[in-house]
């Protein structure tokens, strides 16, 4: 199976490197945090560098000749922050004398200096130095090129030879049929060079003109030749069927193996990777990227092998017949080869651009297809024709560049390995008329060459079969080889039973390192309780559940269930218990019944109706013409936002977990509506862990605890009651929902 | 939260205490910490500036540091250049695509600079037929203003690889 990714930074080793001090011996002025920063603010802000070093008593700044700019000693620092700018950061130290910037950097280097920062304020502060100091890869080691990812493996030193064995791998299952296909075309070739040889036989013997023979002497002979011709022809399409039939099943099911492997591996990879791309990008390499690779391996390799033994065949029965003349008439070859290369690079990239062309007008299409809501509403059409028209003439005229290109490159082939056939007509008459060749001879290395030099203009295209089957394959292996989620750890605990304790200790985290949005979160909750987070939007209340899932993991800090590190918990174990309601639920093209039973598959019909009856969605889904067999449309379409939500509050029930995350919809629906979904979420939530980003009254009523999150930091924990006395943040938030929402009938 | 119109001529902009903005409207009233931000820094590179105040409320938006007194001027782009760093590129030195990956070495007005981009097609944002920005792997971004400007060389290598 697929070799193994080189060089993975191991997780402990991380943690190892963590820099401290408790150390006695440091000295004061031993460095204890160095970092170089890529810009420079002189000379109007350029690439440049700066030595920042931290020790336990100042912060200095050198230049690139090692000359001090700046010395900032400790014990004036009061904090110290990277200020994000546009393109960059800056590292910030707040003195006595107010903020002194100490360097500027991109975002290359953004992330170490934040935590470097966060170094200088344990050190101003006296406390000992803590910090995740991991010393990275930049550069490739071998070829010393910036490498994609730190610590990542570097594109251009892996060997083709190895993505070449390891796409080849995937033919191994199937070693059975790949060899019937390399016999079988090994026969064909010899097959057809079988029939110029009986052209010759029946040019020199039967037809020639100096030895005429009678129709009665000739015919016999004359239907021998031609019927072994018959027999040569019928073996090679014969064997031309079996070929085909066996390419068939491999071409099928090579690419189903990688399809599957892909499929598999991405489903396993952790969030980070899906946000930072998106969704087209990634399932083009379950499609796209798989078929350049299956079409490597179904059209180029047998295409490669054919030619080349096409080649080798004719070269040697070439010989056999007449070594002068097959030389001469297989000169053109390296011209033509030569030849088809130099036309082959600018054809590719004219290529390339209409790949590119067409998957700007499929965005463009795509986009105003699912929005023509929008385009109607906003009378856009015109204008959303003149965008189409664009793209759309892009693509036709790309298309013409590089189909005429085409026209030209296959004419000039087609000019170029017409030369073997006049060398051969020339030189072969030639050596006809001096008598060192027969006619039929010639005749017969006529018909060779042309075998050859047909598939010898295809020759080029290898190449570019080849570094795009390369291409694909990397980008698949990526996903491959990319560190899954701790998934199947084997030491991981699996807890059977869990009660619905969390405890948030000390936790930090950031989407991007350099700015947490999460900052000291501590949080201790008991099974059974309802907290309600509250915050305006940005103040980090889906991060904080999101870490509760493991779909990220937390910078610093410890996140507990039932007293085990979530990190220690076996995943799958971990998501089990858990639930989530989210703000859009997002259905599956499936049925009603299919969509509650999501997560919990075998669900017996009366438990998924006890379910939706919990949820008070049992009357509008058996009031639907199909019941529960109702499809719900991509993305729950079909249903409208009231009842979708209750089909997501329902899936909830069912799947029982024992924490549930309930992120609150904003949009308003009608009082009845509003009625049922709130009676449907109080069953919810009973006896469960309910962490609720709450919008409703009637939800922050019913928290046990409202927790109020400002800026990634809980600000106020407490009851509705107490909190509202407070008159505190919550109050002022509740002061402003109310100017600002519309009233909505409220079960008190 | 309405936009009382303040005279540009009659902003003081001014660095107190050291390494924060600070602005005051003569004899009205002072703002101890501003931003400036650029409203359309890609499309219209220094117009319309913003001035917000520490909630990140706007103060005044004017049309362009022009409207501002010399020494407020001085300032406001003193303030630009520390906020916004885009290189722009001048000259591209060299392209090598390998699976999918490219490798540039750039000259910029910022300075010469090596970088990676991942996929050239998704980390490449159009503004204009011409007008390019290309985010590398750190997310660093290097904008081609006019590519029809650049040299020859350099042309040819950026469409090799656009």
């Amino acid at each position: 199976m697929p070799l193994a990714q080189n060089e993975r930074v191991d997780e402990d080793a991380s943690l190892a490197a963590t820099t401290r001090t408790d150390r006695v011996n440091a000295s004061d002025g031993e460095v204890l945090i160095r970092e170089t920063a890529d810009l420079v603010s002189e000379e109007g802000h350029r690439f440049g560098s700066r030595e920042v070093c931290v020790s336990r008593t100042k912060v200095s700044v050198r230049d690139e000749h090692g000359v001090e700019l700046l010395s900032v000693p400790i014990a004036d620092i009061k904090t110290a922050r990277t200020e994000p700018l546009v393109g960059g950061a800056r590292l910030e130290l707040t003195t006595t004398d107010g903020i002194v910037p100490v360097a500027e950097f991109t975002a290359s280097v953004a992330a170490r200096f934040s935590e470097m920062a966060r170094g200088i304020e344990q050190l101003a502060k006296g406390e000992p130095l803590n910090i995740k100091w991991k010393q990275e890869r930049t550069r490739c080691a071998q070829c010393d090129r910036l490498l994609p990812e730190k610590d990542g493996r570097c594109p251009a030193c892996v060997k083709r030879a190895a993505v070449l064995r390891r796409i080849l791998s995937y033919m191994g299952p199937y070693r059975k049929e790949a060899l019937i296909v390399g016999v079988t075309t090994l026969l064909g070739t010899m097959a057809s060079l079988a029939m110029p040889w009986f052209t010759k036989l029946i040019a020199d013997e039967v037809l020639n003109a100096d030895r005429p023979l009678t129709s009665a002497q000739g015919m016999p002979l004359l239907l021998l030749y031609v019927g072994g011709m018959f027999l040569s022809l019928a073996l090679s399409s014969g064997l031309q069927m079996i070929k085909g039939w066996y390419v068939a099943f491999l071409s099928g099911n090579i690419a189903k193996d990688l399809r599957a492997h892909v499929y598999s591996s991405l489903e396993r990879l952790q969030l980070t990777f899906f946000d930072k791309k998106q969704v087209g990008a990634i399932t083009s390499r379950v499609t796209q990227d798989t078929d350049r690779i299956w079409g490597f391996l179904v059209e180029g390799v047998p295409y490669l092998v054919t030619a080349t033994l096409m080649l080798l065949g004719t070269a040697v029965f070439g010989f056999f017949l007449n070594w002068k003349l097959t030389l001469a008439a297989l000169a053109p070859v390296p011209v033509v080869g030569v030849a088809a290369v130099f036309f082959w690079k600018p054809m590719s990239i004219l290529f390339h651009k209409v790949g590119q062309k067409w998957g700007r007008f499929h965005t463009h299409l795509n986009e105003s297809v699912t929005g023509i809501r929008m385009v109607k509403a906003f009378a856009q059409e015109e204008g959303e024709f003149a965008k189409f028209h664009k793209r759309n003439s892009e693509l036709a005229d790309s298309g013409v560049a590089a189909d005429r290109r085409w026209y030209l490159f296959s004419g000039g082939m087609m000019f170029f390995t017409g030369w073997g056939t006049l060398i051969a007509w020339i030189y072969g008459g030639h050596l006809v008329m001096v008598g060192e060749m027969t006619f039929g001879s010639l005749l017969a290395a006529q018909q060779l060459l042309w075998q050859v030099y047909g598939p010898l203009q295809w020759f080029a295209q290898v190449n570019q079969w080849f570094s795009r089957a390369m291409a694909g394959a990397e980008r698949i292996f990526e996903v491959i080889d990319q560190q899954p989620e701790g998934y199947d750890r084997p030491e991981a605990v699996h807890l059977p039973e869990m009660r619905g304790d969390v405890t948030f200790e000390n936790v930090r985290f950031g989407y991007d390192k350099s700015n947490p949005v999460l900052k000291d979160i501590n949080l201790d909750v008991k099974a059974g309780e309802m907290i309600g987070l509250v915050g305006k939007s940005g103040a980090g209340k889906s991060t904080t559940v999101s870490l509760l899932c493991r779909f990220y993991e937390a910078d610093a800090g410890v996140l507990k269930v039932d007293g085990v590190d979530i990190k220690d918990l076996s995943l799958q174990a971990l998501r089990r218990h858990i639930g989530i309601v989210p703000q859009e639920p997002f259905l599956f093209n499936g049925t009603v019944a299919e969509n509650i039973a999501y997560g919990k598959p075998g669900a017996t019909a009366e438990e998924i109706m006890t379910a939706a009856r919990a949820a008070c969605a049992h009357d509008f889904i058996t009031a639907k013409p199909d019941g529960y067999d109702t499809q719900v449309g991509e993305k729950g379409s079909k249903l409208s936002g009231g009842e979708r939500q209750r089909v997501a509050i329902a899936r909830a029930i069912l799947h029982n977990p024992k924490i549930l995350i309930l992120d609150e919809a904003t949009s308003s629906v009608d009082v009845d509506t509003e009625k049922k979904i709130q009676l449907a979420t109080a069953r919810l939530v009973a006896g469960r862990t309910t962490f609720a980003i709450a919008h409703r009254l009637s939800t922050l009523r019913n928290a046990s605890r409202l927790v109020v999150l400002e800026k990634g930091q809980i600000v106020e924990v407490g009851t509705h009651a107490e909190l509202m006395e407070k008159e505190g943040e919550f109050f002022k938030l509740v002061q402003t929902q109310q100017q600002t929402s519309q009233a909505i009938a409220v079960v008190g | 939260m309405e936009l009382q119109p303040i005279a540009p001529a009659s902003i003081r902009l001014f660095y107190e205490p050291q390494g924060t903005l600070r602005l005051t409207v003569a004899d009205d009233r002072s703002y101890p910490v501003v931003k400036l931000y650029q409203a359309w820094p890609l499309s219209m590179p220094g117009r319309y500036l913003s001035f917000q105040d520490a909630k990140g409320d706007e103060i005044t938006l004017i049309e362009s540091a022009a409207e501002l007194t010399a020494e407020a001027r001085e300032v406001a782009e003193e303030e630009l250049k520390r906020r916004y760093f885009t290189a722009r590129v001048e000259a591209v030195v060299d392209i090598r695509t390998e699976f999918g990956v490219s490798y540039w070495r750039v000259r910029t007005d910022k300075g010469e600079r090596d970088f990676v981009v991942q996929s050239l097609s998704e980390s490449c944002i159009w503004l204009g037929e011409h007008h390019i920005l290309i985010v590398d792997v750190d997310g660093n971004r290097f904008e081609i203003a006019d590519r029809m400007a650049l040299d020859t060389a350099s042309r040819e290598r950026l469409d090799c690889v656009l």
